[in-house]
């Protein structure tokens, strides 16, 4: 099965503006840390899925590239400075292109990716495009967190359909944030049943988590 | 920081649970477990979906049908207490119901031999995870230590008892219809396995449950069909020829450590969704299909070949025949039937590294291990070929297996006689056994009834038979008593 497994590419764009520091960055450290356990202890998640961390303040970095499992290193997180979400999108959509294997007669393809946006703010920069194009060209399954009240759920709402709120930046919700997102993977590397297409399927977002319509 | 729920089952028992934050979510229930964990309660992801139908079945499945519980506490009919008692070591059977705070299951949990202790992995931590097959038939096998991965002969065990469990549901008219790497968990290094997830059973007569089944064991016309409407005739549910598909996937994978359908061939470039429907649904190609060869990898070493002649066909049947027809496809007597022949043929590989350890020798002009390439290390092969007599024609004998023996292999009475099968209901008694005593072979009688000399005179218990090669003499005179035919083969 090893040789020709497709992988999962699973991205996770986590804010780490100036509003994230302290106890909240804390959390989404931890939060990652938990996230990558819970993952390297499914197997199906640990065959299929290949993670890479994407961070923005008033610039874009990939701080993890694309990776499998158990090689997987903990990214340093720091927070502090601006909201640059369009230029996360950007990079995203640079990442896909490069990192994402396409079918092609030779080769077999990646996965459609998944991909997670948490963000606690508005955007500083010029998100319109670089989100207009990810909702035009679909290249990744984005589900996108709005965390606390601070977060712009109507800017989400232009990048993709499947927006989730959630209620603060406590340690709590972040950690049950995380925890849903390692559910997501796991049942996506597990029902990736084939329906070309379709819909992928989410668990239900955790408690106080709201879905945005 | 959990909390403790309380569930009231159709017997009125209430039941507490440990409510967890994501609890392990499969495609149609999630899990909570017991405060001492000796039981699960599971709810269903979509409550709005448990209809009366539903309910009908799950009562049928934890009464009439349940193989787990002898005739006389309510369990299915002709199921005594000692059949009882053995499959419920192979099925995590449903025991009750939950009516309470909404419907749902009650199952024990599994036994302690399918989580991974500590010690499973010096990478992972692994502790309290259950024992999902692809943890050891996947690439993650090289995170876990060697003592977890059992061996050739351990796989071909749990491949047995699999087909067994599976056969059994079957001869009640019941199909499991989601077998997956997922639902059946194994224990390599005892060779056992046990079937879950019981609650989407097809019963007999009754509204079929709606499940999706589990990429890589979803049979190929199921997964074509699957966007056509649940009323269009053409569409395809699940049921036992499906399951047959599944459980051939599964011993496949058991054996070779790999997906028989998974190979390099590209069936779209327009998205790897598509590319995967039609590589395991319409388009589904055997890897190791001796006509086609677009889908086989480059690296196959072992193939099926070398599990010997019948389980080639089995598996030839499985993938080439009855890939795309499921009527072709072998059930899974079939394939206990074949699995008991093979394991007949074991040799124990005398590489003392080799990762297999055992292997089927099949051909004896060529007595080599199939996984590292080793020579077996004894001087002769002793075959007994086991003969039944044809019914009606009286001294015809037609050849019914093959048993290779060394110094102690014990013969039963599946061996001694041709109507006797190993099955759960099988007699474990040794009846005789081969012995090696001053360079030369004997057959010693220990339990066996009318064992017979090749001269014809009995031989009673205590009393052996020299072993030449050409002996030919009767292991039983009953009328269904085989006839044994030894050859001595040098190597």
């Amino acid at each position: 099965m090893s040789d020709f497994a497709r992988r999962l590419p699973v991205y996770l764009l986590l804010d780490v503006s100036g509003s994230m520091a302290g106890d909240p960055i804390e959390a989404v450290k931890h939060g990652v840390r938990a996230l990558i356990s819970e993952l390297r202890g499914d197997p199906q998640a640990l065959e299929t899925a290949y993670l890479s961390v994407i961070t923005f303040n008033s610039s874009a970095r990939q701080v993890s590239p694309l990776t499998e499992l158990m090689l997987f290193q903990e990214p340093q997180l720091h927070a502090g400075g601006a909201t640059s979400l369009g230029a996360a999108l950007h990079l995203l959509t640079e990442c896909i292109q490069r990192e994402v294997r396409k079918s092609t007669e030779t080769q077999k393809g990646d996965w459609k990716p998944l991909v997670f946006i948490l963000t606690d703010g508005a955007p500083t920069d010029d998100w319109r495009g670089a989100a207009a194009e990810l909702k035009a060209t679909k290249p990744a399954n984005i589900i996108a967190c709005a965390a606390g009240s601070g977060a712009d759920t109507t800017v989400l709402k232009e990048i993709t359909e499947c927006v989730l709120l959630m209620n603060n930046l406590s340690a709590g919700d972040l950690s049950q944030f995380f925890a849903w997102v390692s559910s997501s993977v796991k049942l996506s590397s597990k029902s990736l049943d084939s329906k070309p297409g379709a819909n992928i399927e989410l668990p239900p977002p955790p408690q106080g988590f709201v879905i945005v319509p | 920081m959990n909390k403790i729920g309380e569930a009231i089952l159709a017997s009125g028992k209430r039941l507490k649970y440990v409510i967890t934050d994501n609890p392990p979510r499969g495609g149609m229930k999630y899990t909570y477990f017991a405060p001492d964990k000796s039981y699960v309660i599971q709810f269903f992801n979509d409550p709005s979906k448990v209809d009366f139908n539903t309910r009908s079945r799950i009562e049928a499945i934890i009464g009439k049908y349940n193989p787990t519980l002898p005739e006389s506490r309510g369990g299915s009919l002709g199921n005594d207490d000692k059949l009882a008692a053995y499959f419920e070591k192979r099925f995590c059977w449903p025991t009750d119901i939950v009516v309470s705070p909404e419907f749902g299951l009650v199952s024990p949990a599994y036994p302690s031999n399918f989580f991974f202790d500590s010690s499973a992995s010096q990478l992972l931590d692994l502790k309290g995870k259950d024992k999902k097959s692809n943890w050891f038939t996947s690439k993650n096998r090289k995170y876990l230590n060697k003592s977890e991965l059992g061996d050739f002969r351990s796989m071909l065990q749990m491949s047995l008892l699999l087909s067994r469990s599976i056969r059994r549901l079957h001869q009640a008219g019941l199909a499991h219809s989601d077998l997956s790497n997922n639902n059946v968990l194994i224990d390599p290094k005892s060779g056992n396995c046990v079937v879950i997830d019981i609650d989407s059973l097809v019963v007999p007569g009754l509204y079929p449950p709606e499940v999706a089944g589990t990429r890589g064991y979803i049979a190929p016309e199921v997964l074509a069909t699957m966007e056509l409407p649940r009323t269009d005739p053409r569409r395809k549910i699940p049921g036992s020829t499906t399951d047959l598909h599944a459980l051939a996937v599964l011993i496949y994978e058991y054996l070779f450590l790999r997906h028989p359908l998974i190979g390099p061939k590209i069936f779209s470039t327009v998205s790897a969704e598509e590319d995967d429907f039609l590589g395991l649904g319409p388009q589904a190609l055997f890897i190791e299909n001796p006509d086609d060869t677009s889908n086989r990898p480059s690296n196959l070493k072992v193939t099926v070949k070398d599990l010997g002649p019948e389980m080639e066909k089995l598996f030839m049947r499985a993938f080439v025949d009855g890939l795309h027809n499921p009527a072709l496809r072998p059930s899974a007597m079939e394939w206990e039937r074949g699995i008991v022949h093979a394991w007949d043929l074991l040799h124990k590989c005398s590489n003392p590294d080799c990762s297999s350890k055992w292997f089927v020798l099949h051909d004896v002009n060529n007595p080599v291990c199939p996984f590292c390439g080793t020579k077996i290390a004894d001087k002769e092969i002793v075959r007994l070929t086991l003969n039944s007599e044809v019914r009606g024609h009286k001294g015809q004998w037609r050849r019914l297996s093959e048993l290779d023996a060394v110094n102690n292999t014990p013969l039963f009475k599946w061996h001694t006689h041709s109507n006797i099968f190993p099955d759960e209901k099988a007699d474990l008694t040794m009846q005789a056994y081969i012995c090696r005593h001053n360079n030369e072979w004997f057959l010693i009688n220990s339990h066996a009834e009318g064992l017979l000399s090749p001269q014809g005179n009995p031989v009673p218990q205590g009393q052996a038979i020299r072993l030449t090669d050409g002996t030919v003499f009767r292991a039983s005179r009953d009328d269904r008593g085989t006839l044994i035919n030894v050859k001595i083969i040098s190597v």
